[in-house]
């Protein structure tokens, strides 16, 4: 998920922050501490990630359009020119288009607005905007909600205190609210100085940038994952299950299946799964210098010498055309596969399906999945020419049953007309005339429509009438049958009506 | 949707009263004559459905596309009422298709038309819906159950929809109002029973029927709250036509369904087989199949239309016949199931068969769960398993591949074991006509270990491998025991220095001299058999420490007789008929007295083959190599 840094540059930001000691620190000086530690963190643990920098006051600025380069970004900040007052509104409207022109509307992205609590005056200022919003035209429209999904994180360079004696609080709520409630706004605890900004960034960091790391399990081969994005929690059926479902640490696969028969199944979700030098990573913030940058080699060098299961996984997997199921938690699922992301290269990726027990109709239950060998005959057969999948519903659809519906008249139409065509072509159609008669009765039988009954039993009369001298005997017998027990059907008769009783062909002496 | 959605119980109420079996005045037309046979035939007078017909059909093609869409867990309970109510099917899964209903529907019948009006009301069929309202479904009893502490969570809501034709706006007031008195008396009983759960609400849908050409003393009606427990709507719509596009809207909107038009499916002429015409197919599926068109705002790409009613939308796709030889794993963000709209229609069945073709059916797991003796196979396969090419023998030899596909299995059959054995011999025979083994000589200086070596390598990696299973069966073990038993021996270290030979001391492989291939053994060995410490801590251990550990523990009781001379131990050419008599012979002893060098031996050890060291001066290897 890509991250927009908005930074607040307006006058305000200069204020002096009051210290005991000697060194006389501006607000600006603390958020550009926490955010360089935001972005030392993300050059260790989120390097894949695009990180862009907007600088705002009444006017906006794009400083870092989005980037892995994390040095350019830290550059950035150490270069932040002060300028004059703060209008949120029109950085918004910043982040806005540079958001979409980079990812369009459906990929969401993070938004970390830093500012302190110092919203603007007059026209402009949050509270004019968050006041009149209500009352514009589409072409004035306020920014939030973007397009598209969006977490928004104030980072306030000021205390809750501070901005509840005034209503910047409630300001930086609404807008909170108005961007789709997803995020959180950070206030500094205590005195401002670089411990609290420290902390607070720290809590963004636990929050929001946490790497996921866990340990992938096949029988007693494992290995150690990071799994990124950071798969979120998600909530189910927020009144039966209200608490997240969240992915287990310990990843356990349970199997292995053909692409062709998992068929592109939907997911939730999709993950690079990147295995990880568990000693490597003991302290992650603070120590992306460009020293530990020029290191990483070293490390991955000496990962790349011992042999690793996700990369046992990822070429075994992409040589023989399957994918791994994986248990993620308590009857929920997911699907590990090589996926190319250009001709020579291909990565270990990990899908979330929908949890529940049986995600993919076509597969079943998960836990009803077993060995092939464990089969009785090789469910693939022996040329590999079958498959089990997709397994049949124990209850068949209605497209697969040849249900009669009668809705339109052409319905109607359709079958009485393919009685009387296999009417004509007695004894050869005997089979489907009495087939497509019984069709007939029992819907006009649950439907209580008696009138068609009567109605096809005249029709086969009349058929009978008509038949031709050339025609067989037989034929005159069973439309006259025919006819005699649709009438007695339209009775209601029980003995005649039952649903599940059917017209049996006469019984004649040419019939053998 | 929540699972407990006011979407989870619908009950249908069809008036089954005298008027009901009026005609809907719709006339249909089913004798089409063809002009070769119209000649001196009179056609058929048309039929025409009776308004109980007209709410019959409708209401089954409601269940239909709901039982399409929904298999499980959205539950309808059908009840019919004349002079009293009939009720047609439980909430028990096993009662939700559309063949039960329309089985009970044909038992019930039309409407008597000469049955007394004044006995007969839609009322009961009322009343006895709300009592089935809070009877639970299997569905809430599980969840009940499960949440043991939460079962509060459960919650009972419901949707009463009832076809019927009503008297007036007051005759609607007072079903209404009936209604919500029946809701509140249920409410008081459900609280002293289990099987009865509370009403928190109900959506009373009233469709109120009548026949074409006939004025409606009843009005239309948004949906209102009577209650904070019942709300109600009314829809008055003609029989027939109208009132199957009031259901089937009906049904969209009560289970947030959306429909999707499939233009330009190419399909065969069924009179000119040859030529094939372009038709279009209708869908209904969950409405957030759309949902990616709506957030990417290319609705308009799509292309949405409005029907002729006015009332529903349909988003156009263009078919795109798929290619059937490819098998890549696509972004799939959604997978939704369908139920077309006219489901008896050519171009439904053919797009639908189509789509179905071919499948198997699903079996029912007894005793474990697959996916748990699925993960017990994973873990097998994985005691030994190397994970570098050129750190293993036995997985690049082809004559192994018969054991090692046997010996991971939870159970061996005799079969089995003789194949496994059969293997070991063959390993025997190569050794013996001394074929090389593809060992690695990657990171080794020179050309590698010699022969005997690379044979040890091998033995000790397949006793490695065999050992981890050995523990699971008697017939396991007996593989392992073959292996011992045939396998070529290191010489002892002993004699070695005795004839000071300047080999590699190979006795002393643990860390400290271990040579490159040791190290990656063991590397492998600890790595691999983690798992297996406790179980078989004193067997792994030998295995851990020294891979090429010449003498397992068990071997040693079971050959060291000094009057039968293991023959192998010569290290000369060895028959089958050998190593036949030799595996009887092993058999056989088990069942006599002590072994000789047991009752001697000092600290449970005991020197084997001291007499060669009398008789043969010769290194028994280098023996063997002569004698080709």
């Amino acid at each position: 998920m890509p991250t927009v840094v908005l930074m607040d540059v307006s006058l305000s930001m200069t204020r002096p922050v009051s210290l005991d000691g000697s060194d006389e620190f501006q607000r600006k000086n603390l958020a550009v501490h926490g955010l360089n530690m935001l972005f030392e963190h993300m050059a260790s643990n989120y390097r894949l990630e695009f990180t862009s920098l907007m600088a705002f006051s009444s006017l906006w600025e794009l400083l870092v359009p989005f980037t892995r380069d994390y040095n350019a970004l830290q550059e950035a900040l150490g270069n932040l020119e002060d300028y004059d007052k703060t209008c949120v509104e029109a950085a918004l409207n910043g982040v806005s288009n540079v958001v979409q022109q980079e990812w369009g509307s459906a990929c969401p992205c993070q938004v970390v607005l830093v500012t302190d609590g110092s919203l603007g005056i007059g026209k402009g200022s949050l509270r004019h905007s968050l006041q009149t919003q209500k009352h514009r035209g589409d072409d004035k429209k306020f920014p939030l909600p973007f397009p598209f999904p969006t977490k928004l994180f104030i980072m306030s360079v000021a205390n809750a205190e501070e901005l509840q004696m005034t209503d910047a609080m409630d300001n930086l709520e609404e807008l909170l609210r108005l961007s789709g409630g997803d995020g959180q706004i950070f206030t500094m605890e205590g005195p401002l100085c670089m411990k609290s900004v420290q902390a607070m960034f720290g809590r963004l960091i636990d929050h929001a940038y946490s790497p996921f790391h866990a340990v992938l399990h096949c029988g007693n081969l494992s290995s150690d994952v990071q799994v990124f994005p950071r798969p979120e929690p998600i909530v189910m059926d927020e009144e039966v299950e209200p608490m997240p479902r969240s992915v287990n640490i310990d990843l356990e696969i349970v199997g292995f299946i053909e692409i062709a028969d998992i068929s592109s199944p939907p997911v939730i979700s999709r993950h690079l799964v990147l295995p990880i030098n568990v000693n490597k990573e003991v302290d992650e913030v603070g120590t992306g210098t460009t020293d530990e940058l020029e290191e990483e080699p070293s490390a991955s060098q000496m990962a790349g010498k011992s042999p690793n299961f996700c990369v046992l996984l990822h070429g075994s997997l992409k040589v023989e055309g399957m994918v791994a199921l994986v248990q993620l938690g308590p009857e929920w699922y997911g699907m590990l596969y090589s996926q190319a992301d250009s001709k020579k290269k291909s990565n270990l990726m990990m899908s979330l399906f929908e949890p529940g027990p049986e995600p993919l109709p076509w597969l079943g239950k998960i836990t009803h999945l077993g060995p092939i060998s464990e089969a009785a005959e090789n469910p693939y057969g022996e040329d590999d020419s079958k498959s089990p999948f997709p397994l049949q519903p124990s209850a068949k659809r209605s497209y697969a049953q040849n249900v009669t519906v009668w809705i339109k008249a052409s319905g109607l139409q359709t079958d009485v007309q393919k009685i009387l065509r296999n009417a004509r072509k007695l004894p050869d159609k005997t089979q489907t005339f009495y087939k497509e008669l019984n069709r007939l009765r029992k819907a006009a039988l649950a439907f209580g429509f008696w009138e068609l009954l009567k109605g096809v039993a005249d029709l086969l009369e009349r058929e009978c009438t008509l038949l031709p001298d050339s025609a067989h005997p037989d034929a005159a017998f069973q439309l006259s049958h025919a006819a005699q027990q649709l009438k007695l059907a339209s009775t209601g008769d029980s003995q005649y009506a039952a649903f599940d009783h059917n017209i049996a062909p006469m019984h004649t002496d040419f019939s053998s | 949707m929540k699972m407990f959605s006011v979407a989870h119980k619908t009950v249908f109420v069809v008036d089954h009263c005298p008027y009901m079996a009026e005609s809907s005045r719709q006339q249909v037309e089913c004798d089409v004559l063809t002009k070769s046979r119209a000649q001196g035939v009179i056609p058929l007078a048309p039929v025409s459905k009776s308004l109980w017909t007209c709410a019959v059909e409708c209401s089954m093609e409601y269940c239909r596309i709901l039982y399409d869409v929904y298999p499980l867990h959205k539950l309808i309970n059908y009840i019919v009422s004349d002079s009293e109510f009939h009720i047609l099917n439980s909430w028990r899964q096993e009662d939700q298709s559309t063949h039960e209903l329309m089985s009970a529907l044909a038992a019930v019948g039309p409407p008597n038309p000469r049955e007394d009006p004044e006995c007969c009301s839609i009322l009961h069929g009322l009343v006895a819906a709300v009592e089935s309202l809070s009877k639970i479904t299997e569905l809430q009893h599980e969840r009940r159950t499960s949440l043991m502490d939460t079962a509060e969570r459960v919650a009972n809501r419901g949707r009463i929809i009832c076809l019927t034709n009503a008297k007036s706006d007051t005759h609607v007031r007072m079903l209404e109002d009936c209604i919500q008195e029946t809701i509140l008396e249920q409410n008081k009983l459900a609280a002293g029973s289990d099987r009865l759960m509370a009403i928190q609400q109900c959506d009373l849908i009233l469709v109120h029927i009548h026949p074409q050409g006939e004025d409606t003393l009843v009005s239309d009606r948004p949906k209102k709250e009577i209650s904070p427990l019942l709300t109600s709507e009314i829809h008055c719509v003609r029989a027939g036509r109208h009132l199957s596009t009031k259901l089937n809207i009906l049904v969209q909107q009560n289970f947030d369904l959306a429909s999707t038009t499939i233009t330009n499916i190419p399909m065969k002429e069924e009179q000119h087989a040859n030529t094939s015409a372009n038709y279009d197919v209708e869908l209904l599926h969950h409405r957030d199949a759309h949902l990616e068109f709506f957030k990417s705002g290319d609705l308009h790409m799509a292309g949405t239309s409005t029907r002729e009613n006015g009332l529903k939308e349909t988003i156009t796709l263009k078919w795109c016949t798929p290619r059937t030889n490819s098998i890549e794993l696509h972004y799939c963000t959604g997978a939704y199931r369908i139920s077309p709209t006219d489901v008896n229609s050519r171009p439904s069945s053919c797009l639908t068969n189509f789509l179905l073709n071919g499948n198997l059916s699903s079996h029912d797991p007894s005793g474990k769960l697959p996916v748990e003796r699925a993960k017990a196979q994973l873990e097998r396969h994985t005691r030994y398993w190397p994970m570098i090419i050129s750190q293993t023998t036995i997985f690049n030899m082809q004559a192994v591949v018969p054991l090692a596909n046997l010996i991971v299995k939870e159970t061996l059959s005799e079969e089995d074991v003789l194949t496994c054995q059969k293997t070991v011999y063959n390993l025997v025979d190569m050794e013996r006509k001394n074929d090389p083994l593809p060992i690695s000589t990657v990171g080794s200086r020179g050309k590698g270990p010699k022969r005997d070596e690379q044979y040890r390598i091998m033995w000790n990696e397949l006793e490695t491998l065999v050992k981890t299973h050995a523990g699971a069966t008697d017939r396991h073990q007996r593989v392992l025991d073959c292996i011992i038993a045939c396998r070529s021996k290191p010489p002892e270290e002993e004699e070695r220095k005795k004839r000071g030979r300047k080999r590699e001391d190979r006795e002393d492989r643990t860390e400290k001299n271990g040579s490159k291939d040791t190290d990656d053994k063991s590397w492998q060995e600890s790595e691999r058999l983690k798992g297996l410490v406790d179980k078989e801590e004193q067997e792994s251990e030998v295995i851990k420490d020294s891979p090429d550990s010449p003498e397992p523990l068990n071997k040693k009781p079971r050959l060291c007789t000094e009057e039968v001379q293991p023959p192998e131990r010569a290290k000369g050419p060895v028959s089958l008929l050998t190593m036949w008599s030799n595996r009887i012979t092993v058999a056989n002893s088990r069942k006599h007295q002590e072994f000789v060098g047991r009752v001697s031996s000092v600290n449970n050890k005991f020197e084997l083959y001291q007499q060669l060291k009398d008789e043969n001066g010769m290194d028994v290897h280098e023996n063997g190599k002569a004698s080709r």
